[in-house]
């Protein structure tokens, strides 16, 4: 006879790893759109910082890229139900902080045609070494640099310096500018060309003087 | 060799390397170049450094900032709509209460107003002047009074006189 032995089963569980991943954007557009203000929060936690240093790469001004940061973000809750997801979210949101930096541009250049207050780019920024070496030379030398693309920056229009600013302080390539433009790659490269020719105009003087002592250095 | 200057290479470090291929292969090739644009490189990533790294408070505040103009906007969506429903509703029981009261207070269907048959006038032909009709103004009764203060004047011939009769009224 033989004998089966049942030695038992093991019963088994399927058990799902808990997993911390955080929600997708699209779930949380989802959720925002279903009236949870929370999951707008966490979508503005994500890319509050990014939309921020655009703004700022564009307007080169705290208060104002504060101001428009939230006004991306406003704009873009009270459109979020027309965002078909055709992009990214963060590349839909640069595209609004670019077009409310652009705004503020142009505002500020029609201010400017009233008043004489138009030095606003022209104030001091803190120097940052890119290292930890003290090199009072060094520093001065970005510090002179940065002022006079500052100075260029002016001779440029306000398609010219968004392009050239993306391109200078974002260090965007050409294909993302033009993707956040919603312009052509050929478009963006002539702009920039353009920009680029401006600037070395005005650095001109700038890049003569600096040949000199860069020898030195 | 053709060298280049920082000019040159300021286009360079801008534009993607496919755009100036023939700088980047010179730089390949010449150290000197390389080096300059190393430093020219450095100098501008320098100059490009934002500070946008802010306390965490910072971000805290921009973010509330943004969740209460939310709320503020839900509130004024929610209010403007509640506001739209009270109208339509006011606008839709005017008209209806306008339309109860007019069939209530209906005014009596009025009578159709008999059709006065006016005869056509006819103009009367100008009845023809006879002589007698004619009359001289200075044989009026108004002036008979004066014929007597005037009569002198009688002995002037026709013409004269009904100057002189106008001159001395």
């Amino acid at each position: 006879m033989a004998v089966q032995r049942v030695v038992g089963t093991v019963a088994t569980f399927r058990v799902n790893p808990i997993t911390e991943t955080a929600p997708s954007d699209q779930e949380l557009i989802a959720r925002t759109l279903g009236g949870d203000g929370s999951a707008f929060a966490i979508l503005v936690e994500r890319f509050q910082r990014k939309i921020y240093r655009v703004a700022y790469a564009i307007v080169r001004d705290d208060t104002e890229a504060d101001t428009i940061t939230q006004d991306t973000f406003i704009q873009a809750y009270t459109h979020l139900a027309r965002f078909q997801g055709r992009s990214e979210l963060e590349t839909w949101l640069t595209r609004i902080a670019i077009n409310r930096s652009r705004d503020w541009l142009r505002r500020r250049k029609f201010v400017s045609l009233f008043s004489r207050d138009d030095d606003s780019e022209d104030r001091e920024y803190v120097i940052e070494p890119v290292d930890d070496r003290p090199d009072a030379e060094r520093q001065l030398m970005s510090h002179q640099l940065r002022a006079a693309i500052l100075r260029a920056e002016r001779t440029l229009s306000s398609q010219q310096k968004i392009i050239f600013r993306l391109r200078h302080y974002e260090n965007h390539s050409l294909e993302e500018i033009a993707e956040l433009l919603g312009l052509r790659s050929g478009t963006v490269r002539a702009h920039l060309f353009r920009a680029i020719h401006k600037v070395r105009k005005e650095l001109a003087e700038w890049v003569t003087m600096r040949e000199v002592s860069d020898e030195t250095l | 060799m053709k060298h280049y200057n920082e000019a040159d290479l300021l286009e360079t470090y801008y534009t993607q390397p496919g755009d100036s291929m023939p700088v980047m292969m010179h730089l390949a090739s010449c150290s000197e170049c390389a080096a300059r644009y190393e430093r020219l490189e450095k100098k501008l990533r320098e100059a490009a450094v934002c500070n946008t790294e802010k306390p965490a408070t910072f971000w805290t505040r921009q973010r509330l900032q943004i969740m209460r103009r939310v709320d503020a906007q839900n509130a004024f969506a929610k209010s403007a709509a509640r506001t739209l429903r009270v109208a339509a509703a006011a606008i839709l029981s005017f008209f209806l209460g306008g339309a109860v009261v007019y069939e209530t207070v209906k005014p009596a269907q009025r009578q159709p107003v008999p059709v006065v048959h006016v005869a056509p006038v006819t103009t009367a032909a100008p009845a023809p002047v006879l002589a007698s009709d004619i009359h001289d103004a200075w044989q009026s009764d108004e002036l008979k009074d004066f014929h007597n203060v005037v009569e002198w004047e009688s002995w002037v011939p026709d013409n004269k006189t009904k100057v002189n009769r106008g001159s001395s009224l």
